[in-house]
């Protein structure tokens, strides 16, 4: 049970197998991650058992032999009956059930002010003027790390995969990352579920594990997570990439530690994780091993001393304060500081939590911008915005705002072929991504998904050039929120960007964000 | 034995020349109580710490054998992967805390939230521990001679606790067993081994109540 969507399948019957033969084709029902369809047990019919239950993902579509079903979005009756929509109706029946809380995986259905009311501001004949895409040059690269590590990461383009694990996600899946990463110059990261061994050299774009044979230039990076959970984590491991990242939190379940059910743990993943076969692995929400953040400044201390003092440190974030929590991770000392937003993707998490809980991507860079210059160190320590990017119009307008590199993590997935049917959790995937069955995982061939997430990076790059060189600068490090325009209130009272065409911002952010010294705490 | 006086130095100082001087014999180390994450990620090799140990003591260890004579801070141990840590003194909060393997025993005291989320090492607290002891561990041995304080072995999900002395409460998804007759030696080998005085019979044997205490 999942929750429901507002769509309708339909089915040509006259061209539906099963209709004409009944019990010889069930794609359908095998397809389908909520189980709209099922097949009558003695006749064979396949029959639309729970029509409620779409959520208009269109995997059945796809798979159909005959191109029999379509999908529609459902009368509008169903989506007027605010609040006591359809989706609440079931909700409600499923609880009253089973006495359950519903999971979801991916991500938020709500809608949430996202970087569409934001619009880009082109250069015409007063100065800047604008950069000629075709014949001039832009400078795409970023480094996190310069000056405090041995080893800086270069980023070719300003781009990261964020972390999803392995137990997320199938073997497959990490692999195809990480050649996408290697192929492009971009930075993948383990997820906190510890190590899939052959991330290690493809990664950096070698096709053996003694980095003998290279096939992907320029090669990318690995960046390795420290999480709460702490699965399959060693001194080895600590140092098999090329920086550390600390998860403090994340989107789509800010304030909780990953989930990852038993249903997903292959004996595979729990020889990685240091778990039994089939047991839940949950983390917890914070680190059992900070108290405060002393604490935390230890650990980052022992964390570069593990490492040889080489790698950068990168931490990574929820929505929560942006604020407070990069000035602290500031005073951490982190060489870079990734900010996920409400609207990042999740493997599994409580239903209520992905979709209410966490402040808007494009309302948790103002703060963090403005932490990292009040501390003197914007684009010195680097700003990573996650959550709900998915193209390089995205990318742009996070950039502009204040951040140095964005991440695409759901967007990658879908570039893996995922049509977004909200039910990682269930290990069903039948693209391969986020199930660990066989046969599910052997419909996905790692270089050739790899090869499409590295074409799906450079389209982006080209957008993001596109609209830096139009906008008038010769690099990313030039963009700035003068490049953008809020096209609505809305926006513009979340994000403090110049209304369009007033030009000027909301009369309360024209002294810029000004810190607010609440605690959650406090009374 | 090489000995490097650790007075007045940093971390960075201190681990290169551990590391440099590792495949040699025993090290010693003096004057340390300073430094946190002391000896980090060693993957072999015996060190000993004359004195007392700051914070994050033995961290990510990876095989070595390392002994302090004096007391340690907080988080001894932590993600221990393998080896032995041998404390003869008391020890702060968090000791043996998200350790995969390898043998954490403290002679003294330890504080609150000791072996939490253990996932497979041993871990023996020959005094008292503090609150929330053995809190979601997830397998591997606790052994405490002493005695316990509040909510002992809190949503314990596997592995076991064994208890010479009291507690004053358990915590959630707990079940005190019977000890086996394994349980007594494997007691007995330990006790053995690590010369503590105790009668391995007069334990009490605390495992999950259920391996799944979270979705009901």
């Amino acid at each position: 049970m999942t929750v429901v969507g507002a769509f309708c399948v339909s089915v040509n019957r006259e061209v539906c197998i099963n209709s004409r033969m009944p019990g010889k084709c069930a794609t359908c029902a095998e397809v389908c991650p909520h189980g709209v369809y099922a097949l009558d047990a003695y006749t064979g019919e396949m029959r639309i058992r729970n029509y409620n239950a779409c959520v208009g993902c269109r995997i059945c579509a796809e798979f159909c032999p005959e191109d029999a079903i379509r999908i529609n979005p459902a009368e509008s009756e169903y989506l007027s009956r605010y609040p006591w929509t359809l989706a609440t109706v079931e909700e409600i029946h499923y609880k009253a059930q089973t006495g359950e809380y519903l999971l979801r995986g991916f991500g938020t259905q709500q809608p949430t002010p996202h970087f569409d009311t934001i619009t880009v501001v082109p250069s015409q004949i007063a100065s800047p003027e604008p950069r000629d895409k075709y014949r001039e040059e832009c400078d795409l690269e970023v480094v996190i790390g310069e000056g405090t590590c041995e080893k800086p990461l270069h980023l070719k383009l300003p781009f990261v995969w964020p972390a999803m694990s392995f137990g997320a996600l199938s073997k497959e899946a990490k692999m195809a990352l990480a050649i996408g990463a290697a192929q492009t110059g971009i930075a993948t990261n383990t997820g906190e579920g510890g190590l899939v061994d052959e991330e290690m050299w493809l990664a950096r774009g070698y096709l053996d594990k003694d980095f003998t044979k290279k096939e992907w230039e320029p090669g990318g990076y690995l960046i390795i997570q420290w999480s709460t959970g702490r699965w399959g984590v060693s001194t080895d491991y600590v140092n098999s990439g090329d920086a550390v990242e600390v998860k403090i939190g994340q989107g789509a379940k800010p304030g909780m530690g990953g989930h990852l059910l038993g249903t997903k743990v292959t004996e595979e993943i729990a020889r990685v994780r240091g778990i039994p076969v089939g047991s839940d692995a949950l983390s917890p929400c914070r680190y059992y091993d900070v108290q405060t953040l002393e604490d935390m400044k230890h650990m980052v201390d022992f964390l570069r001393d593990v490492t040889n003092y080489q790698f950068p440190i990168l931490f990574k974030l929820g929505p929560s304060r942006p604020y407070d929590d990069v000035a602290a991770c500031i005073e951490l000392g982190a060489d870079a500081i990734s900010i996920d937003g409400l609207v990042g993707g999740t493997g599994c998490s409580p239903d209520i939590v992905t979709q209410g809980v966490g402040i808007p991507t494009i309302a948790c860079l103002p703060p963090a911008v403005q932490a990292l210059k009040d501390s003197g160190v914007h684009r010195k320590v680097k700003l990573i915005a996650l959550g709900g990017i998915r193209n390089g119009l995205d990318a742009f307008k996070a950039m502009a705002m204040g951040a140095d590199a964005v991440g695409f993590g759901s967007a990658a997935e879908i570039a893996m072929g995922c049509r977004v049917c909200y039910a990682c959790q269930k290990g069903n995937c039948p693209y391969g991504i986020t199930s660990q069955k066989p046969e599910m995982r052997a419909r996905l061939d790692p270089i050739e998904v790899g090869q499409r997430l590295a074409n799906f990076i450079h389209a982006c790059a080209e957008e993001v050039k596109i609209l830096t060189m139009l906008s008038g600068h010769n690099g990313i490090s030039e963009l700035s929120t003068e490049d953008l325009r809020a096209m609505d209130m809305t926006t513009a009272a979340l994000t403090g960007l110049k209304l369009a065409g007033y030009d000027r911002p909301l009369s309360f952010w024209e002294e810029g964000y000004k810190p607010v010294a609440v605690k959650a705490n406090d009374n | 034995m090489t000995v490097i006086n650790a007075k007045a130095k940093d971390l960075k100082t201190i681990s290169s020349k551990l590391k440099e001087s590792l495949n040699e014999d025993p090290i010693e180390v003096k004057n340390a109580s300073h430094l946190h994450g002391l000896v980090a990620g060693l993957k072999h090799g015996e060190v000993i710490i004359q004195g007392n140990a700051g914070d994050y003591f033995g961290v990510l260890n990876a095989g070595a054998t390392i002994r302090v004579t004096g007391d340690v801070g907080n988080y001894t141990a932590d993600n221990m992967t393998s080896g032995t840590i041998i404390v003869e003194g008391n020890a702060g909060y968090g000791a043996g805390q998200y350790c995969y393997d390898g043998t954490v025993i403290i002679y003294g005291d330890a504080g609150d939230f000791t072996a939490t989320m253990n996932k497979g090492a041993t871990i023996i607290v020959v005094g008292n521990v503090g609150d929330e002891t053995g809190t979601y561990m997830l397998d591997g041995d606790l052994i405490v001679v002493g005695d316990a304080g509040e909510n002992f072995a809190n949503f314990l999900i596997r592995g076991n606790v064994y208890i010479g002395g009291k507690w004053n409460s358990l915590g959630h998804n707990t079940r005190v067993e019977e000890l086996t007759h394994e349980d007594i030696e494997k007691l007995s080998g330990y006790f053995q081994t690590y010369d503590i005085k105790a009668d391995p019979a007069e334990f009490t044997k605390i495992v999950a109540a259920s391996e799944k205490p979270f979705y009901k």
